[in-house]
């Protein structure tokens, strides 16, 4: 059993959320690294104001060497399950402030999605993989990033270019996860197509948006809002917004009110970049967008069933997310430092359903594997019963309950809830206060006209973590 | 026993030396087929075919007949989906239309350097003034090199399509009239084989 989980998956007998708990409570408590300024991100402090026993703020420290569980988490970069763990050390990184580290990994993790595109249909390795599955389980077949986390990891890249000021660098992260939602949505004409079937039988209108809606589909948005992510369509209209780029940023706005038919404030941004498309601009001015990242999605559960028969017990065992698990969402408010309001976050991806939709369209083939799994494995506990006497039926009999793990791999430090919000202030510094559920923080902040400023705020159990994003104006 | 072992050692020699890593040397205008993202060949493709373009285009021919215009190369926009070093490619384009012997340039990106260098030769006593070269006496360009690199990926289960245009223009600064333009379009599609490894 050691000699297995040695060389294959590192999930095959340690559930992939017990792994992942590591490096989440590391996020959580040790503020190990402000993630604030480097010399390049204009201006900026943060205060943290978080529950008792903390350490109080992200005061500037000298960079410490990698915690020995993150040093474990770049080991286990180079496994079968190397994408999955190199997406974690993306994101954790990223939230600790090394951005070369976060970049690398992100870097490697879309390497292992090309590498996934351009690899045969049937492979050798993977038959392999599936036939040591056949006796132990599913977390023996190398990790395949789903849709949805590829898009993130393009959304998180681009910020990372964003953060070192390179917008030409995260113009071309945002063009990729542009193409990676499409790839999505392509996957799924047929779904979309159906749904709009049935739209049409049911005589619902499909054009319910007037004016200046033209071209959005409410069924289609209803569809897409399962496995496309709104947030990164929104955080790339702004960053196209800021550079003049109206028809891209009018684009992605469109494709984000899709999926949000009801939001006012996509309908205002709408609105407004299609004003500008006619040189219609307003006021002067610069925008401010808070980007805030809820919680950590929720782990999928074990759903075990011991099923008992002539030979022995068997288990069957599947993943699956409950509904009790999972956080509800709460929004980050901002204050100006007279306590007026100045916006309230909204959710725009439910990262929980899109893992549940990933989950759902994986099932069958999980269920087809499981029938195959449990037969090769009555037909071993069958032929221990017959030839290794007491001894070995009751070792095999073990094995078979111990080995029988659902797959509960996926993206753990993605948020739970991904959010944002805008608003518009005169040029000049600003001081800002966003509030939480997880904790305050005060930020001080410059506003360019025209320009775009972006706050970054990222709440983990008992601890919001901020950065200010730098300046993005004029052409790219 | 001992052809056995002859043979054993014999096996086990073949089996290391096909672990053992090669580095060699090659061919570097060989076409390059390793996926589809932008590589040297394509690099090498709209280099050639940009600067052949422009050497035969008779307006420039003409123009460039008794003199060697001075052009300065500002930056193509990457409007692709991958992380290319454009400037590389300009490098490429500038290098070629030098050697032509047809055109000059001035470099914008070590205008800093050049200053500073200016600065140090005028003001710090250091240098004879006699051979200090001159403030004010560099030569404005005529001409601005800039373009677009553009990109559009098509991809689903098995296929994936790449399609790249890159767009070069040379405007004369004074007069706003483009001269020349030229673009180069590549195509690369790769189709996922059924078996592997």
């Amino acid at each position: 059993m050691a000699l297995l989980s040695g060389c294959a998956s590192q999930s095959l007998f340690v559930s992939y959320p017990s792994q992942a708990a590591k490096w989440k409570s590391e996020l959580a408590h040790t503020p190990a690294q402000p993630v604030l300024p480097a010399a390049d991100a204009q201006t900026g402090e943060s205060s943290n104001a978080s529950p008792a026993g903390l350490a109080p703020a992200n005061t500037l420290a000298p960079s410490p060497s990698v915690s020995p569980v993150i040093s474990k988490l770049e080991g286990a970069t180079a496994g079968a399950d190397g994408v999955l763990y190199l997406q974690e050390l993306g994101r954790v990184s990223q939230l600790q402030g090394r951005r070369e580290a976060s970049r690398n990994a992100f870097a490697s993790a879309v390497a292992a999605y090309d590498a996934e595109d351009a690899s045969a249909r049937i492979q050798a390795s993977s038959l392999a993989a599936t036939g040591t599955a056949l006796l132990t389980n599913d977390n023996a077949r190398p990790y395949i990033a789903p849709d949805y986390e590829r898009i993130f990891t393009r959304a998180y890249q681009a910020l990372n270019y964003w953060a070192a000021n390179d917008a030409t660098g995260a113009a071309v992260e945002f063009r990729a996860a542009a193409l990676e939602q499409q790839v999505a949505a392509n996957k799924r004409e047929k779904e979309i197509a159906k749904a709009e079937e049935e739209a049409e039988e049911n005589k619902i209108d499909l054009n319910q948006f007037d004016g200046y809606f033209d071209g959005l589909n409410a069924v289609a948005g209803e569809v897409k809002s399962s496995f496309q992510n709104a947030w990164t369509f929104y955080l790339s209209a702004l960053f196209w917004e800021a550079h003049g780029e109206y028809n891209d940023a009018l684009v992605d706005y469109k494709k984000a009110l899709e999926i949000h038919p009801d939001s006012t404030m996509l309908k205002e941004d709408v609105q407004r970049v299609s004003a500008a498309m006619d040189r219609k601009r307003g006021d002067e001015g610069g925008l401010v967008a808070v980007i805030y990242d809820q919680d950590f999605v929720q782990p999928r559960a074990e759903f075990s069933l011991p099923i008992p028969t002539v030979h022995g017990f068997f288990s069957v065992a599947f993943p699956t997310y409950s509904l009790q698990d999972k956080p509800r969402p709460n929004s980050l408010r901002v204050l100006d430092t007279g306590s007026q309001p100045l916006g309230e976050t909204q959710v725009l991806a439910d990262v929980g359903a899109l893992a549940a939709k990933d989950l759902k369209e994986r099932l069958p083939g999980m269920l087809v594997r499981q029938t195959l799994r449990a037969t090769a494995k009555y037909n071993l506990q069958k032929e221990a019963n017959d030839n290794y006497g007491a001894l070995g039926a009751f070792a095999t009999q073990i094995y078979n309950l111990v080995s029988e793990q659902a797959d509960r791999r996926s993206w753990l430090t993605l948020p739970a809830y991904a959010q944002a919000t805008r608003f518009s202030l005169p040029q000049g510094e600003h001081t800002l206060i966003l509030s939480t559920p997880q904790g305050d923080a005060t930020l001080t902040v410059p506003v360019v006209n025209r320009g775009l400023t972006v706050i970054h705020a990222v709440a983990v159990p008992g601890r919001l973590i901020t950065r200010v994003l730098p300046v993005q104006e004029g052409p790219l | 026993m001992r052809r056995v072992l002859t043979m054993m050692m014999l096996g086990a020699a073949v089996a290391l030396s096909g672990c053992a890593s090669k580095v060699d040397y090659g061919d570097a205008q060989a076409r390059e087929t390793v996926n589809t993202d932008f590589g040297s060949t394509d690099l090498q493709m709209i280099a050639s075919k940009m600067v052949d373009d422009m050497l035969v285009f008779p307006p420039i021919v003409q123009l460039t007949q008794n003199r060697r215009p001075v052009a300065f190369v500002d930056s193509i926009k990457n409007k692709t989906t991958e992380h290319i070093d454009t400037e590389s490619i300009t490098d490429t384009i500038q290098s070629k239309l030098l050697n032509s012997g047809k055109f000059r340039f001035v470099d914008m990106t070590k205008v800093e350097s050049v200053r500073e260098q200016l600065d140090y030769q005028s003001e710090s006593g250091l240098v004879d003034p006699n051979t200090a070269a001159q403030m004010g006496r560099q030569i404005g360009a005529e001409f601005m090199m800039y373009g677009n690199f553009s990109s559009i990926v098509k991809r689903d289960g098995s296929t994936k399509d790449v399609y790249y245009k890159f767009t070069l223009k040379l405007m004369n600064i004074q007069t706003g009239i483009i001269e020349w333009a030229n673009e180069k379009e590549i195509r690369k599609t790769r189709n996922k084989s059924l078996f592997g490894l």
